[in-house]
Order: structure tokens, then sequence, then C-alpha cells
């Protein structure tokens, strides 16, 4: 860039220099960032998308499992104790455990089971999902990613981060749409929720997929109060919920055919 | 070239999926899962099921020796295995040599991602030891596995 | 072609393929994402049980055997690998490929028993368990990364190999190492239609 000797205008090339320079400043910062989070370890997308789909079955199995153990009369307890004892003992050699039905069996009992059995396993779902919230926004504060604040984060920002930085990192995208009162009522619209895009029943049960699906909505209700609760918003103060919303017209189609509408509720005081 | 019919046979043996166009000139003709197939699924498991065994006994050395498509005077029928035992199989005309590339997308596309990955449908499908050896009846019958494949094979049935 | 030439080809052949899929074929989440999400699961279970560790161990290993019999599917379908026709061929296709395109790790396959039905991996950098640390009780009797034992018979008994699959020794418990074994117990024989027996 030319240097112009009139003091006005070389005063102006300058502070464009000086903009060209700050540009290149946020460029570098960003694709050092790139950098960093690429060499960052990795695993396969899969595992982890099974993994995580995973733990609904798991829930269910647990509670087949908890269900059975208070059912055993006391007599009978102290017998299986003798039976547990020799049982540890040979497990010391093989671990050959007795395995649980299928995930899809253990799908379709949630949706099968009463009130107060289905509210015991998306209560189990959900603790999960808290802690993946709690543990995922420590990471991402202690990150030195340059792009997130958090010191000066107030409600919405914190939502935000949950809508942009959150969900990026759990399933590869960002929430479609955010809508606020601004007065501690959020929507957070994914219309392409990513864990559940492979299940399908035969056609004509749209019902019955939307209540298989319910319990896995558990999971992300769980995390978004996780990551609330880290950061400064929990307890009786907080409430979320998911329902099934229709996907905007415009949106190409995708194998599951409604969105979910995540409703978050923040009461301060 | 033409498509006549595409089967997927499980490890018990049993016919799990089946699809068969009745009219060339329109890709939405056929049967799903009929119960009308029944028997020819069960003869045609049975043709592969020998003629494999046979390739296998014959064969020597380390490599695995796979049918990979059998001819007939009216028709070919190809032949992809997995190592979990599943068999895809596709009727065809004489126009195109091999599907192996066919059948594997079928398998890695639609198959993994609407069977393997899908928490709602069974990976294996035969509930108890009566439904093995042929004698299951369970089929995958799932939108997203039937609307894929349909969208995938359609545009090969008629040329 | 000597059988030891082709033996050692095949086993490259094991590895570039197991990187490749890796590198070009597989999209990517952070390891981190996987261990603090895996952490959450086994903590919720500690949780359910009350602390009873070998409860937890099953639950672990149960469900890793869902997974496993689904995961097996991923697996063949990126690799189009046949049938191993032994355990030595197998327990390559395991570290090399299968652990590699799964977890980006490559295992070191070691111990194997006089009739090569048996051997052991040892186990170094572990997404799993990275980071962790147990509590005394749980170090005594928790298997943590237990799932993997699941995952693995899963995945075995699918291509027709019975194993017996478990933890002899880890480094969260204190351990030198982080040594996984596997035993082949039976091959299935291949189900034959009923009528043409």
């Amino acid at each position: 860039m030319e240097r112009h000797t009139v003091a006005g205008v070389s005063a102006t090339v300058n502070s464009e220099r000086s903009d060209v320079d700050a540009m290149t400043e946020q460029q570098r910062i960003q694709q050092q960032l790139h950098v960093f989070q690429s060499s960052l370890p990795k695993v396969n997308e899969l595992a982890y998308q099974l993994l995580f789909n995973e733990i609904i079955p798991l829930s269910m199995a647990v509670e087949k499992k908890l269900l059975n153990k208070t059912n055993l009369q006391d007599d009978q307890k102290v017998a299986k104790q003798d039976d547990d004892k020799a049982t540890k003992d040979f497990e010391k050699l093989h671990i050959n455990a007795s395995l649980d039905a299928p995930s899809h069996k253990m799908c379709q009992e949630i949706s099968e089971s009463d009130q107060t059995k289905q509210e015991r396993v998306f209560e189990r779902v959900r603790n999960i999902g808290f802690q993946i919230g709690n543990k995922i926004t420590e990471l991402l504060v202690f990150s030195n990613n340059p792009n997130l604040r958090f010191k000066d984060m107030d409600l919405l920002a914190i939502m935000k981060f949950i809508c942009r930085d959150v969900w990026k990192q759990l399933f590869g995208k960002q929430i479609d749409n955010l809508k606020t009162n601004h007065r501690g009522t959020f929507y957070l619209f994914d219309y392409d929720y990513r864990p559940i895009q492979s299940f399908s029943l035969e056609s004509g049960s749209a019902e019955k997929e939307l209540a298989l699906v319910k319990p896995f909505l558990e999971l992300p209700i769980g995390i978004i109060m996780g990551v609330l609760s880290s950061l400064g918003y929990s307890g009786e103060e907080v409430q979320c919920m998911a329902t099934f919303v229709n996907r905007p017209d415009d949106r190409p189609k995708s194998t599951f055919h409604k969105g979910i509408s995540f409703h978050v509720q923040v009461n301060s005081q | 070239m033409a498509i006549y019919s595409f089967w997927i046979f499980d490890r018990h043996c049993n016919c799990i999926f089946d699809r068969e166009w009745t009219l060339s000139s329109n890709s939405s003709s056929g049967t799903v899962n009929s119960k009308q197939n029944e028997e020819t699924a069960k003869l045609l498991y049975g043709m592969v099921f020998s003629l494999r065994s046979m390739t296998q006994k014959v064969s020597s050395g380390p490599l695995k020796n796979e049918i990979k498509s059998i001819a007939t005077g009216k028709y070919r029928i190809h032949v992809y295995c997995t190592a979990s035992g599943l068999q895809f199989v596709l009727i065809t005309d004489f126009k195109q040599q091999s599907y192996t590339e066919v059948l594997q997308y079928i398998y890695s596309h639609i198959y993994v991602k609407y069977v393997a990955h899908n928490l709602f449908s069974a990976y294996d499908f035969a509930d108890n030891k009566n439904e093995t050896r042929g004698q299951g009846f369970r089929k995958i019958a799932n939108r997203n596995f039937v609307q894929s494949l349909e969208s995938f094979l359609s545009p090969m049935i008629v040329q | 072609m000597s059988s030891k030439s082709s033996g050692s080809a095949q086993l490259r052949s094991l590895k570039i393929m197991g990187e490749d899929v890796w590198k070009n074929r597989t999209e990517k989440v952070n390891a981190e994402l996987f261990t603090l999400t895996y952490g959450s699961i086994v903590s919720q279970l500690c949780i359910d049980y009350q602390r009873d560790f070998q409860k937890v161990n099953k639950q672990l290993f149960s469900m890793g055997y869902n997974i496993g019999v689904r995961l097996i599917e991923d697996f063949l379908a990126k690799t189009a690998l046949p049938r191993c026709e032994n355990m030595v061929k197998t327990s390559e296709a395991i570290s090399k490929c299968a652990f590699k395109i799964f977890l980006n790790m490559t295992p070191q396959v070691t111990n194997f028993s006089p009739e090569k039905d048996a051997f052991s991996l040892i186990i170094d950098e572990n997404p799993l368990s990275d980071f962790v640390e147990l509590p005394m009780d749980a170090m005594k009797q928790l298997w943590y990364s237990n799932i993997l034992c699941g995952v693995l018979k899963g995945a075995l008994q699918m291509v027709q190999l019975e194993c017996d699959v478990w933890f002899i020794s880890d480094v969260l418990k204190g351990d030198a190492h982080t040594e996984l074994r596997i035993k082949l117990n039976k091959v299935l024989k291949d189900e034959i239609p009923i009528g043409e027996d």
C-alpha cells in the first residue's frame, strides 16, 4: 500500500492497514483454534452414536434388574447371597455375564411400562444426560476457545452457547432455531435431531414411533439442564420439556418426520 | 438392464426381506415381503446354500471361494455374503455382468443404517430356537429401509 | 508364495486398511466427548447398583454386547472382510482394523496360548478411561472399561466365534498395564435349513 504525504490520507491508509492487520489477527486466531481442535484425539462418530443411543435401552435394563431385586423374599435373598459368592469366585476367572434382552425389545418395553416405571427410566436417562451436560460445559469452559467468553454470560448467552457450541460438539450441528420472550422462556428447535434419524417402524406406525422416541429425548433434556446447572441455573428454577413439532416445508426431506422443540423455562428470583 | 427381484437371507437360513418387481415397465409394481414368495425364498436359499457348500469344499488353499453369480437360461442370480451370515441376492437379466457393488451399497448404506443402527429394529430376526434353520418368519419392514431400498433400486429396474 | 510372506503381507494390508478407513472414510468426534459420556454412564450405574461393582461390571458387559452385535455390521461393511481362518488372523483384524477404525488405537497382540485359541490385547491409550481415577473401593472391583469386553463378545458371536472376553489387568486398578484376554470356546456351525441335513 502506498504511503501518501497528506496527513489525513495517510492516517486513513494507516487505519485501513491496521484494520487489515486486525482481521488477519482474528483469522489467525481462528486458524490456530481450528488446527488445535483438529489435533485433539478423536474417535469414530459411529462408536459415539451407538454408545449414546444405547443409554436408553440400558436404563430400562437397569430398571428391570432393580425391580427384580426388590421382589425377592428375604430367605431367598440369603440363599442368593451364598450363590452370589460362588458365582463371584467363578467370575474371577471368566466374565460370562448373563445378557439383557436386545435393545429393540428394551425400547418396546419402555413404551409398554406403566407411568411410574416409565418415569423412573426417564429420570435415569435424564441423570446421565445431566452429568454429560456438566462435564461438557467444564470441557468447553477450559478449552481456551477464544470465541467463548464465560465471564459475562447472561442467560441468553448461555442458551446460545447450548444452541451453538454444545449442540455442535454433541451432534455435529447447531440448534436450528432459538425463540425467546426474553423473560426466561426459551424454545430450541432441532428439526433434524441426529441420534434418532435411523429409527423407524413399519409404515403407518407414526404414533408408535413417536412413543418409542420419547425416552430418547430425555437425554438432551438432561444435557440442557446439566449445562444450565454448571453455569449457575439449577434446581427448582429450571424446567425443560421436549415435544414433537412439524418440520418447516422448506427443509429437505429427512428420515424422521418430526422436529424436536425443547422448551426451557428459567424462573430466576 | 432389468432387475426381477431382491432378497435378503440371514444366518438362520431365513428370508428376512424380499422385493419382487412384476412389471419391468413399472418400478412400483410387485410385492414386498409377500407370503407368496415364501416357497421361492426357500428354494432360492437352498440352491445358493448347496452351491456355496460345494464350492467351499472343493476349493483348496487359505482363500475362501465365494459364489458371486449363478446363471440359468433365463436370468442371473447375484449373491453377496457377509461374514455375519447375511446374504444379499439379486435376480436380474443378462445385461450386466456383476452387481457386487450394488449389493455392497445396499448392505453398507441401507441395511447398516436402517437395520443395524435402528434401535427399533431387531438385529437378529429369529426370536428363539424355533425360528432358526429356515423356520422363521420375521421380516425387515421398517419404512426407512423399504423407502431407501426403493429409491436406490427403482432406477435400475428398467433401462 | 511362502505362507510366511503371504501372512505378513496380509498383516500389512489389514494395517493399511484400518488406517485408510480411519483416515478417509470415518466421521470423527472428539475423544473427550466419548470419555465424558462413558464416565457419566459408569457413574450412574454405580449409583443405581449402590456401588455393587460386580453388578456394574455385568451391566457394562451386557451394554457392550448389545452394541457389539450391531457394530460388527459397520465393521464388515467398511472392510468387506470375510471370516477369519484362525484366531491369529482374528487377533490382527481386531487390533489393527477394528480398534483402529472405531477408537483410533492399535492394541498390541500378545500371550497367545499354545493351542493358539486365546490371546491378549495390551491397551495403551484407552479413550474410555482417559484421565479417569477410581476411588479406593472401585479400584478393587470395578473393571471400568468392561463395555469393551461385551462389544468384542457380541461382535465375535455374530461371526460364529463363541468367545470369553475379560480383563486380566487394568492401569486404573494400579496394575502395570491394561490387558484384555479373548479365548475361543467354540466355532459355531453355520445353520442348515431343516430338511437339508
